[in-house]
């Protein structure tokens, strides 16, 4: 395609940049991708964007806009033009306050960083295409995969959000542990209390179709359009299509069968505390093993949690429920002595009162340890550590509850492997961002709510479910999805089959589709499967093009073309005389930190030149390489911190993989696989930023250019061996 | 075409609801008392569960699966938003549904839309600041009790005329249609915990404090020094509970101190050159995953004191004899320490119990209480009446976030 020249628009800041303008205009006007030049002092203001869009009606609609940080104009910028009905995909931005004027004291050397990255940026636009809204129906019908208090809660909200769903649950009543809870506190009330307006609601709602006894085996396709292939009733397997899925398959609680410690399995007495919880709402309350009646009681907290042997961390529920159970027990036998046996009692905010309550009607606290369980004729004893008052005690116990584990649901793992949702450590589902996005999952078009991503008391598995329906109508806009295709396009013909994208996808965008036709070709040749990518489910980080190994699939807003282009332009003359430090960046962690160094008007090194891309991901060793070809004498990624790649949660390490192989070639070939590296950072800490490019520019330093500036020893420094 | 939301609270919570409600088409008023957004966050350095940035939440649709630090979240460009900052609510009236509500809007030396933060005015005159890098609006704010010679020439040197310094305080009535309680939490100031002395030693501080000292993006870069005299603190003793779970302030537990003074107690252990800490507890609840926290800190050498403080002496170096009994060992024991670090209450903020009142609202140990406890909807306050985020209660961000999410969703389904 031919190269268009843009139109480049400068901006002073009111005047208030040091940076030679006349100087810049003079030499911008000179490149040869550059159709006109302007000058202007207020780009973000009224008069400024008349200006944009005046300039873009003009000239082809390419526009380089060289201002402050694109974060803070670009949406100002974007929303003037779409109201005044112009496409404003033809823009792009360079940073010369925040990454340039702010923090370079020198004026020459600020200058020339500027005009390098202006005219980079020239060649990123010269091969830039038009992208505009696209329009995609799909069917407004979401499956809930669970029906405890999550599942019954989420098809509620989606149905009153406009969508028809179908609620899948494996056994053949709905309500999930709550249906046997006593007493859910603070409310006073049972499970079956709590459940029961939902259950009716459930019941007159047309639009919520219950499948009862019913398993999900695997499923296909993707958001908008997966196939959920499920057995009802045992009978034969069907097929569902829907367009997004709720997962709230809840919990399973852990029996410590192998605790010797406890005799769980062995004693009938001993019991975990859903047992004691079934025990109390059904009435019957008596030693399990011979129907006596109950009146010691002891309740060891922790089993199995904040333990090395089985789950490491805490599952927070468990002290509120012991209290809430001992207090039950009271209620029913006012003469029972309970004591509960505990490490830590974690009980959050007002549940604080309600361990008050219990101490005060005469529930023992013991800080300590079970030691050991056994039985004697017809009774249980249990010897117990007290940690406070440093001795052992034996007693008698006719019920021995022991607080067990929160466990992920049966199946979690299975499910994953079809699904394309991601597993934490603990065998629960892994959120896609911990802090922000609790309830996403890795697969786009895949929502996890309630106690299968981690335990949650009743109301806060409520929450959950509602916020989990907003983001799946987000996600679905009611079925009339209507977007900028901005992503990930593939060309069929080109892929080779390798499949590195779809494995890779952070968020498992792109599918292999099975080539029917390819058992037409021959043997040889043919590619059985190959990928496809819908661009309005894509979210744009890269990685898929960054690892193609045939270039079949590109970012429609960054080719490889396009960063080839900006790379070269952008190290124009780099090298020979100075050694020049590129940074590929990405657009999130690593954009706020270095605007960040620059509103804070850190000093670093104007040896540097910055290069956006959306995620790290998007960088491969092609682009690395192509770095150091165009002369730049060290090149680094910075990229968000590891486990926060804010895209998808891998394009970082997906870059890093990359770097580490463009360092092993670059000490193949003898240039020292030093000048590559990888810095992670966020805004938080600033200094990562410039400690990082302050430490690239040193090796540059140290190393010396690289033999591609050979024959230019004595210049700066001899070339390195 | 229903009257716009009102959010009472640009914090996390705050910001989530507003910008989740902006991108679904509803217009909204976001009411914030303080000049930037943010709320407690700005002062938090590193958040839990992620150990990063605090400045961040989610972002708006306009690209996609994107979050935003706060400096990028454009809020002044959003047009479904529209920001009153530096206001307060003063009145409410109405029928749920149908609110009036009478807003004192602060006056508006500088205006957002129009600034650049191009620092002219902060070089001439010393009543203009930017509270921080990420503040939201990204504009200078101005303090008339600073005002010098340099402001009125800054106002009229402004590049984009942005500065009106002849700002008056307003009024403004608006229609609303749901509100939503976003008013976070205070960090309780424990002056009258008698035995704690807060108040009464520089180096005597409450966790929030802590934090902004070792913000890189604070006074002393990042470093751990003493209030007192600037210089580098080693010894660190932190109590929790302080105020919580006493009859005599709030009987309640705060529920994430635990994990905030551990995450502190990490990095001054991990992060910062020969920091020593110790931990006086009652029970340490870093409940779910935030065990880890708890983990780390006994691996790095936190040293952890099932007890009570029992007498604090100061001494003229400014160090602090600290005495503490140690119910574990049965003993008392003596610490030597430069920086006492009090896990203080989270309180509900002033106006709380009055909103409370107005709206004819549960109160949940003075925070805003559910409207019908066994509906399980803790975000429900009220009829067109929501809150989430710590206005709730203490709650962790993610918490907040998912709160103000199923706020907007429920306000959506209300609507369909």
């Amino acid at each position: 395609m031919d190269d268009s020249k843009s139109v480049v628009l400068i901006c002073t800041c009111g005047k208030q940049l040091q940076l030679g303008f006349d100087f810049l205009e003079t030499q911008v006007r000179k490149m040869n991708l550059t159709a006109s030049v302007t000058v202007h002092d207020t780009v973000c203001q009224e008069e400024g964007l008349e200006k944009i869009a005046e300039l873009l009606k003009e000239g082809d609609e390419h526009l380089v806009i060289a201002a402050c940080s694109s974060q803070k104009i670009q949406p100002r910028i974007d929303h003037y033009l779409d109201s005044k009905g112009i496409n404003s995909s033809q823009i792009q931005y360079v940073n010369i306050r925040e990454h340039s004027a702010w923090v370079h004291k020198d004026l020459d050397e600020a200058n020339k960083k500027s005009l390098d990255m202006i005219r980079g940026t020239l060649a990123r636009s010269a091969k830039s295409t038009k992208r505009s809204l696209e329009q995609k129906e799909i069917t407004p019908h979401v499956t809930v995969i669970g029906g405890g208090i999550a599942g019954i809660e989420s098809a509620l909200s989606l149905s009153n959000l406009g969508y028809r769903v179908s609620l899948i649950e494996l056994t053949d009543e709905l309500g999930g542990h709550v249906r046997s809870l006593p007493i859910v506190a603070p409310t006073g009330k049972s499970g079956k209390e709590i459940l029961s307006g939902r259950l009716d609601a459930l019941q007159n709602d047309n639009s919520i179709t219950i499948l009862t006894n019913t398993k999900v085996r695997y499923v296909t396709g993707e958001m908008g359009n997966f196939n959920v292939h499920y057995l009802s009733d045992g009978k034969e397997e069907k097929t569902m299509n829907t367009s997004a899925i709720v997962l709230a398959t809840g919990f399973k609680e852990f029996k410590p069968t192998s605790m010797e410690e406890y005799r769980y399995g062995k004693n009938p007495d001993v019991i975990t505390q859903f047992e004691l919880s079934c025990m109390l709402s059904s009435g019957d309350l008596v030693r399990p093993s011979n129907g006596r009646p109950i009146k010691d009681v002891v309740m060891v907290q922790c089993v199995g949690s904040r333990d090395e042997d089985y789950k490491k961390d805490c599952s927070k529920l468990c002290c509120t429920f012991a209290i809430d159970n001992s207090l039950e027990i009271l209620e029913k036998i006012p003469e029972a002595n309970v004591r509960i046996v505990y490490m830590d009692i974690r009980v959050p905010f007002e549940n604080e009162m309600i361990y008050k309550e219990s101490r005060e009607k005469g529930i023992d606290y013991i800080r300590g340890r079970v030691s050991m369980t056994w039985e004697k004729d017809d009774t249980t004893y249990v010897r117990v550590y007290d940690s406070l008052l440093d001795k052992y005690l034996e007693t008698p116990v006719d019920l021995l509850v022991l607080s067990s584990a929160v466990l992920p649901p049966d199946g979690t793992f299975e499910l994953s492997e079809t699904l394309g949702y991601a597993i934490e450590d603990d065998g629960h589902v892994k959120e896609l961002y911990g802090k922000l996005r609790r309830n996403e999952t890795r697969r786009r078009g895949v929502v996890a709510v309630g106690g299968v991503t981690r335990p949650q008391f009743v109301f806060e598995a409520v929450t959950d479910a509602q916020a989990g329906a907003l983001i799946i109508h987000n996600e679905l806009q009611g079925g009339k999805i209507k977007l900028i295709s901005r992503g990930a396009v593939l060309e069929v013909d080109d892929c080779v089959g390798c499949s590195l994208c779809a494995q890779q996808c952070p968020r498992g965008v792109p599918l292999m589709i099975e080539q029917t036709e390819a058992e037409e070709t021959d043997e040889e040749q043919k590619i059985l499967f190959k990928a496809a990518i819908d661009t309005l489910n894509c979210h744009s980080c890269g990685v898929c093009q960054s690892l193609c190994p045939s270039g079949a699939t590109q970012l429609n807003f960054l080719s490889n073309e396009q960063l080839w282009s900006e790379i070269d332009a952008t190290l124009e003359g780099a090298g020979s005389e100075y050694p020049i430090t590129l940074c590929f960046y990405c657009e999130e962690c690593s954009v706020s930190t270095i605007d960040i160094v620059g509103t804070r008007r850190m000093e670093y090194p104007a040896s540097t030149r910055l290069i956006p891309v959306p995620c790290a991901g998007r960088v491969s060793i092609i682009d690395l390489l192509k770095a150091f070809e165009s002369g730049a004498s060290t090149v680094m990624i910075a990229a968000c911190e590891k486990d926060r790649c804010h895209i998808g949660g891998t394009g970082n390490e997906i870059a890093q993989v990359q770097v580490d192989v463009a360092q092993d070639i670059l000490n193949a070939i003898g240039w020292i696989g030093e000048r590559v590296d990888m810095f992670r950072m966020f805004s938080a800490e600033p200094e990562r930023f410039t400690n990082a490019i302050n430490e690239m520019v040193e090796r540059a330093k140290k190393l010396g250019p690289t033999p591609v500036h050979e024959g230019t020893a004595g210049k700066w420094m001899e070339v390195t061996e | 075409m229903s009257n716009p939301v009102l959010i009472i609270g640009a914090g996390v919570a705050g910001l989530t609801a507003a910008v989740e409600l902006a991108d679904s088409g509803i217009k909204t008023i976001l009411i914030e008392r303080q000049e930037t957004v943010g709320g407690n966050a700005l002062d938090l350095y590193k958040a839990f569960p992620t150990d990063d940035c605090f400045y961040c939440f989610e972002g708006n649709r306009w690209r996609p699966g994107i979050r935003k630090c706060f400096y990028r979240s454009a809020l002044t460009d959003q047009p479904n938003i529209t920001l009153r900052m530096n206001s307060e609510v003063d009145e409410i009236s109405g029928t749920p549904g149908k609110f009036t509500v009478k807003l004192n809007v602060g006056p508006e030396y500088v205006n957002p839309k129009k600034c650049t933060m191009c620092g002219l005015c902060i070089e001439k005159s010393k009543a203009f600041r930017l509270i921080s890098p990420q503040c939201q609006p990204q504009a200078v704010v101005y303090n008339p009790e600073r005002e010098d010679d340099g402001a009125r020439q800054a106002e009229e040197d402004c590049p984009t005329k942005a500065i009106n310094l002849d700002a008056q305080p307003t009024e403004e009535t608006v229609q609303i249609s749901d509100i939503i309680i976003a008013t976070g939490y205070h960090e309780m100031q424990p002056v009258n915990v008698d035995e704690y002395s807060y108040g009464k030693h520089p180096n005597i501080i409450t966790q929030l404090e802590l934090a902004k000292i070792i913000d890189p993006n604070g006074e002393s870069s990042g470093a751990l020094v003493k209030p007192s005299d600037g210089k580098p603190a080693k010894q660190v003793m932190m109590v929790q509970c302080v105020g919580s779970r006493d009859e005599n302030y709030y009987p309640f537990c705060s529920k994430i101190c635990c994990i905030f003074a551990l995450k502190h107690a990490n990095i001054l252990t991990q992060e910062r050159e020969d920091v020593r800490v110790s931990v006086v507890y009652m029970d340490i609840r870093t409940y779910d995953r935030y065990e880890r926290y708890y983990r780390d800190a006994r691996n790095s050498g936190v040293e952890f004191i099932r007890g009570r403080v029992s007498l604090i002496q100061s001494n003229e170096d400014d160090t602090l004899d600290i005495t503490v009994y140690d119910s574990l060992l049965n003993k008392y024991l003596k610490f030597k320490v430069d920086l006492f670090v009090l896990s203080s209450a989270l309180e509900p903020p002033d106006g709380t119990n009055k909103l409370i009142e107005t709206l004819g609202l549960r109160s949940a140990s003075g925070f805003v209480g559910i409207a019908d406890p066994a509906s399980e909807n803790e975000v429900v306050v009220g009829d067109h009446v929501y809150a989430c985020g710590t206005a709730l209660g203490p709650a962790e961000v993610p918490e907040s976030v998912t709160q103000a999410r199923a706020v907007v969703s429920k306000i959506l389904q209300s609507r369909k």
